[in-house]
């Protein structure tokens, strides 16, 4: 087994607006090629106060990427003397992705809410395209929710909905995608401000053919079970 | 897909392992260790690389078990046609002839098997044969294959062969040196490990010693 | 003599050594030297109250063990160590620089180092190199914010986890923290675990082994415990021991030189304080 492979996020990432805001949504798989090298990662990372970022594909260049922007949208904030749009951002990131496409290997979804335009959902997939739209999906596990979002997404959602959109997507595509699992992050920016929302693995809704969640197989051998492999 | 596809598999594998072999005026000492591996993963640290064919020989084999284990199943079923044919058990000079043939029948998809062939001859002496894997082989006093020969066979070298002639040990010192080379050979051969079984041949009989070694 | 000003006239980088090297490898069947790597095992966690850092001591070349008992838990600052694990020129030149810069920083700003800033110089020197400084550490320690612990992979990449492993036995020593690992461990509990963690990783795993050593990192103290666990011991010893014959490599000449024939006395000035 190859511990070795470039380290990557073979992900499911949402971004969706609602009525006043958007809702960001990750699992927290990282694997290095069938390995999982972290089973609880937070793949929504903080840019500025009122934006973030879903980051897919390779783990250090969607790090260095935001790491960047980051940095570029601190030193932005203090010159403009207020916060950064969630448009300026969703720019640096292009300008990273494009100038450098062929360095990099990562697809980005920026989500923020700014007083000008409200909330906003930016993609800037594999070659630096940049796309507003009202929901994005992006990483391995966005192949399986296609179809869902045309039927489900609606315009002028409200906070609760989206969120729960955002959820019952990421475990659908967690039940189908080997390279997404663990947990469900969420990230909510609207007027208000962040709210960051987490929901457990063994809490989440069970699909056609899933398992019920179970100990491991040392839970059972010590709770005195004599066969544990018995069928 | 109109591209053809690379055959991204080999029909072999390397499951480590050493064996050496000693002969002395009457009796011979065959050893091997007893892990089995493959790459960085231990398969199991109890296999016994030590198969005896006759009453008077016993082939230490290392290098791809499959290959190993059918290579004793012929030679054993060889070796039973034999006794059919002759009502006598195979002499050790004559199995190592036939693993050499059984060897070279495969030339060109050879067994991955590097063998050490000991007993005792019609004159009750200790021989040891050694081959590479397509039959090439040789009598000799003593050698080693496997995966810590080239850390063994130095030191079997200087302690066996110098001053020429042949230094012939005692049992005793015999089965003591094979001992201390199996220990010094898993302190820096990965794939040499966890026990040696050592076998001694003489005329009484067979006898079967066992040493632990390093389990890292 | 022409091409070669020509390159130097023209100025930049000079490729012409990859090339060859590219001919070497596809046509000559030459085989590329092989890399010292720590075929490693190493592990940490955080405890309650710090971190505890562990590793195994084999270094292999091959199928060689090269070293029974080297160091794989480097020093990065009073508060922060690293484990290493891939070529171990790798984890001990990228170590070493990374230390000093951090020793530099510590003398210009007067502060003690912070985790995140190993991480960052890290990271980022890792990144630079694309993956091919093959370095992939365990980093450890205790600042003022608190304990942290971080994986950092050899292309640049860092996750934050309350215990990790890496190295070609990480599995197996994964699967230990796994089923053991509690929030809150007392110092004991955490160098058992760390111990367990290791031992998984000698035993199953063929490219570590040998000795245990661990880290502890608490705030204001650090006990680099060396050589915390042996359990390898050396299994047989010759009961009699060997003897080498004298005379067996044959003496062609002998020349004795007089040192004190060699020593020229010369004027020199004093050494100023």
């Amino acid at each position: 087994m190859d511990t070795n492979a470039p380290h990557s996020m073979g992900t499911t990432i949402i971004g969706v607006t609602y009525n006043g805001g958007v809702v960001l949504g990750a699992d927290s798989r990282t694997s290095t090629g069938m390995y999982v090298a972290n089973r609880a990662s937070d793949k929504i990372t903080q840019l500025t106060d009122n934006v973030y970022l879903c980051r897919s594909g390779s783990a250090a260049d969607s790090q260095v990427v935001s790491d960047y922007v980051r940095h570029f949208l601190y030193q932005h904030t203090i010159q403009l003397g207020q916060p950064a749009t969630v448009k300026v951002a969703a720019n640096l990131i292009r300008l990273l992705s494009y100038s450098n496409k062929n360095m990099l290997e990562t697809g980005l979804i920026v989500g923020g809410w700014d007083k000008y335009e409200g909330g906003k959902i930016y993609s800037v997939p594999l070659g630096g395209t940049i796309l507003e739209q009202p929901f994005a999906i992006g990483g391995s596990g966005s192949s399986y929710l296609y179809g869902f979002f045309d039927q489900a997404w609606k315009d002028g959602m409200t906070k609760d909905e989206a969120e729960k959109l955002v959820v019952k997507a990421v475990s659908l595509a967690i039940a189908r995608d080997g390279a997404s699992g663990g947990v469900i992050r969420t990230v909510i920016i609207n007027s208000d401000g962040v709210t960051r929302n987490f929901y457990p693995g063994d809490t989440l809704p069970l699909w056609h053919d899933e398992l019920e969640p179970c100990g491991s197989l040392l839970d059972i051998l010590s709770s005195g079970s004599p066969e544990p492999m018995s069928t | 897909m109109a591209s053809k596809q690379q055959a991204n598999w080999s029909p072999y594998d390397n499951n480590g392992g050493t064996c050496v072999a000693i002969a002395g005026s009457n009796y011979c000492v065959i050893a091997a260790d007893t892990r089995l591996s493959t790459g960085y993963s231990i398969l199991t640290r109890d296999y016994s690389k030590l198969q005896q064919l006759a009453d008077k020989s016993i082939l230490a084999s290392s290098g791809f078990q499959a290959d190993i284990k059918a290579l004793q199943k012929h030679l054993s079923a060889k070796h039973l046609i034999y006794q059919h044919q002759h009502n006598k058990q195979m002499s050790c000079p004559a199995m190592a002839q036939l693993l050499s043939n059984t060897l070279y029948y495969k030339r060109f998809f050879p067994y991955y098997a590097f063998n050490v062939l000991g007993g005792l001859d019609n004159e009750g002496k200790g021989c040891v044969f050694t081959y590479d894997a397509v039959g090439s082989y040789e009598r000799v006093g003593y050698s080693s294959q496997g995966s810590g020969s080239t850390l063994i066979t130095p030191v079997l070298d200087n302690q066996l062969k110098s001053p020429s002639p042949l230094l012939i040990p005692q049992e005793t010192e015999a089965v003591d040196l094979v001992k201390d080379v199996f220990a010094s050979a898993a302190e820096r051969d990965i794939y040499t490990g966890d026990r040696v079984e050592i076998t001694i041949v003489n005329a009484a009989g067979i006898r079967r010693e066992y040493a632990e070694l390093r389990k890292d | 003599m022409g091409k070669v000003s020509a390159a130097i006239d023209q100025g930049g980088f000079n490729f012409d050594l990859c090339r060859r090297n590219e001919m070497l490898m596809n046509k000559a069947g030459f085989k590329p030297p092989t890399y010292r790597k720590t075929g490693t095992t190493i592990v940490g966690l955080v405890f309650q109250g710090g971190i505890i850092l562990g590793a195994d001591t084999r270094a292999t070349e091959g199928p060689i063990v090269a070293d029974k008992n080297c160091e794989k838990i480097h020093y990065m600052a009073p508060n922060i160590y690293c484990c290493g694990a891939g070529t171990a020129a790798d984890t001990e030149a990228v170590t070493d620089m990374v230390s000093s810069q951090l020793q530099l920083h510590r003398q210009a700003t007067g502060r003690e180092s912070r985790v995140v800033t190993a991480l960052t110089l890290l990271k980022t020197h890792l990144f630079g190199y694309q993956g091919h400084v093959s370095a992939a550490l365990v980093l450890g320690g205790v600042d003022i914010t608190g304990p942290h612990l971080h994986t950092i992979y050899p292309h640049g990449s860092t996750d934050t986890l309350p215990y990790a492993t890496m190295g070609s036995g990480s599995l197996a020593a994964m699967a230990m923290f796994e089923s053991n690992y509690k929030e809150g461990l007392s110092r004991d509990e955490g160098i058992k675990l760390v111990c367990q963690a290791i031992c998984a990783g000698i035993f199953n795993d063929l490219g570590s082994g040998s000795n245990v050593d661990v880290c502890v990192i608490t705030k204001g103290k650090t006990d680099y415990l060396r050589n915390y666990q042996l359990p390898n011991p050396r299994t047989y010893v010759s009961s009699k021991g060997y003897s080498f014959a004298r005379g067996q490599t044959e003496v062609l000449s002998t020349r004795i030189i007089p040192l004190i024939a060699n020593l020229v006395l010369a004027e020199g000035d004093e050494m100023e304080e």
